[in-house]
């Protein structure tokens, strides 16, 4: 029994790997799955996953810290900062994630709430499986170097480029969407103006002239619009599936709604990520302070990656 | 579709000779390999062992063979291989994962395999070279021209290999123009990492007035923030 269930847990294990590896490759975002229905992940699942990155990605920002502490110190930063980072990517996903899903909302988008979750959960694994990718560079050069203003500002180079790359994948991810759920939306049915119900008799004359024209207004705008959708159903049809989960869907121009919904989450996810990670600090441990868990608020994490570039260059 | 001898000597040569001519994978005929036709990447990576192994033991005889000299010639001929596989591997994840989200992943292990084949072809020239870096050693006692010629020596077979890469990746290039995209983001962070490495990993050639060790004293530093004050330094002293 204890072996059968230990098999389940590990066959559910590597089926999150499985997922995430299925993201990454493109296969779930595809417009063919996602013709299906709802972006389909486990989400619960790839959470752990992804909190394992975080840590791995932690474990090897604090190799600094461990090899530039003496004592405990070192090791203290390294539990703290396997800690810290997933803390980081999640308390700034609980942060952002009401005011996006309001922002969707008034913008017109049929997200769900669930639908967009999915996404969001989806665009954290890209990020974190590119930045737990970088991990053994970050450890190389945090073992190698001594200079905390050098690591500092590696580690910030290899988040946003882990961050823009999510980024590209929520944009088009968001936009597949989008243009799946217009798929499956089906178009309201044209009202002929032959079909039209004949006046009462004893109504007046110009009344039954403005109903006339108004019927026949509101079918033709009716029929436009089953028109444009119809037209969109051929062009969808018609879509070459993408290579990858970063390719644009060729010939399409990203919607405007799309286009609101990520410059409204980008700048936020961006902002609040960046304080967040100011207010978590220290990830990486300064040489020859002590080990604290949280440093005092001060100044701000634009000010500490100008103040490091300047040290950096000798100013 | 060439066959090679069984003979492990004669194909050892005949592998390598295959290697550095401009053959394609096919003409190593049926592998059973998931990057299909090629050379293995355990024979690719022996010739980087043998090769850097060589060059390397070159490199540490500049302060002769006598006494405690002869320990230099031996961390060299292990250091050369030890820095070109480190500095591979710790690229790898990063390049797996970036392959994979840009739609590339069938053509991973194609792509690896070009990657160290072309490794294997710097070790191979690197090799070729080190008669040239004796002859240098032997007509010219300096330290400082001895570190500026093996620099030579690296450049030149890291330029020559530049031709047998790009023709095993123009296959993949044609099939999706990606590859050139992800190849150049490979270069960048290959360089970036290996500079630092070998900066760790220093000394290669062993100054005979200091005495042998693996590592220098002061090998913990950043070799970008060494070179930047340097050029910092000369430019501030310009004005």
């Amino acid at each position: 029994m204890a072996h059968t269930t230990t098999l389940h847990r590990k066959r559910g294990f590597i089926h999150w790997v499985t997922e995430l590896d299925r993201i990454l490759r493109g296969e779930t975002t595809s417009l063919a799955s996602m013709r299906k229905g709802m972006l389909e992940l486990p989400v619960a699942g790839l959470i752990v996953v992804l909190l394992g990155l975080a840590s791995i990605y932690g474990f090897c920002m604090a190799f600094f810290g461990l090899f530039n502490h003496a004592g405990a110190a070192g090791v203290q930063q390294l539990f703290a900062s396997m800690v810290k980072v997933p803390m980081l990517f999640a308390l700034t996903l609980v942060v952002t994630f009401p005011s996006l899903y309001v922002f969707n909302a008034l913008v017109g988008s049929r997200l769900t709430l669930r639908s967009l979750t999915r996404l969001l959960v989806a665009a954290m694994a890209v990020l974190l499986a590119v930045l737990a990718s970088f991990g053994p560079i970050v450890a190389f050069f945090s073992v190698t170097t001594t200079s905390h203003p050098f690591i500092m500002l590696l580690n910030v180079l290899f988040c946003a480029i882990a961050g823009f790359l999510g980024m590209a994948f929520l944009l088009q991810t968001l936009h597949r969407m989008t243009l799946t759920e217009r798929e499956a939306t089906p178009a309201p049915p044209a009202l002929p103006a032959s079909d039209a119900k004949p006046q009462a008799a004893e109504e007046s004359a110009d009344a039954q002239v403005i109903d006339g024209a108004q019927a026949m207004d509101d079918s033709a705008q009716t029929t436009e619009a089953s028109d444009a959708k119809q037209q969109d159903a051929e062009l969808d049809a018609a879509l070459t599936e993408p290579q990858s989960a970063l390719d644009p869907i060729e010939g399409r121009v990203l919607d405007q709604h799309v286009r609101t919904v990520f410059r409204c989450w980008v700048i936020a996810f961006a902002l609040v990520g960046s304080q967040m990670s100011w207010v978590l600090r220290p990830f990486i441990g300064k040489p020859g302070e002590d080990f604290v868990l949280f440093s005092p608020r001060e100044s701000s994490f634009f000010e500490a990656v100008w103040n490091a570039l300047r040290g950096l260059l000798g100013g | 579709m060439t066959t090679l001898s069984t003979h492990p000597v004669r194909r050892f040569f005949e592998g390598m000779h295959l290697l550095l001519r401009p053959v394609p994978d096919e003409a190593y005929g049926s592998v059973s390999s998931i990057a299909g036709p090629g050379p293995r990447l355990r024979v690719l990576a022996m010739y980087i062992a043998l090769g850097d192994f060589m060059y390397g033991a070159g490199m540490g005889a500049f302060g002769g063979f006598a006494g405690q000299r002869m320990l230099q010639v031996f961390f060299s001929a292990i250091k050369v291989p030890l820095l070109i596989m480190a500095s591979f591997a710790l690229t790898l994840p990063s390049f797996f994962v970036l392959n994979t989200l840009l739609g590339l992943r069938a053509d991973f292990a194609r792509a690896l395999r070009a990657l160290v084949a072309t490794q294997a072809t710097v070790a191979i020239l690197l090799a070729a070279l080190a008669p040239y870096t004796a002859v240098w050693y032997w007509s010219n006692g300096t330290y400082h021209h001895a570190t500026l010629f093996n620099g030579l020596m690296f450049a030149i077979a890291a330029f020559a290999a530049q031709w047998p890469l790009r023709r095993r990746y123009q296959p993949l290039i044609q099939r999706n123009p990606k590859h050139r995209k992800m190849l150049r983001a490979w270069i960048v962070l290959y360089v970036f990492v290996a500079i630092q490495m070998a900066w760790i990993l220093r000394p290669f050639i062993g100054d005979p007035t200091r005495s042998t060790t693996f590592f220098r004293e002061d090998t913990w530093g950043n070799a970008y923030l060494i070179v930047g004050e340097l050029i910092w330094g000369a430019i501030k002293g310009l004005f």
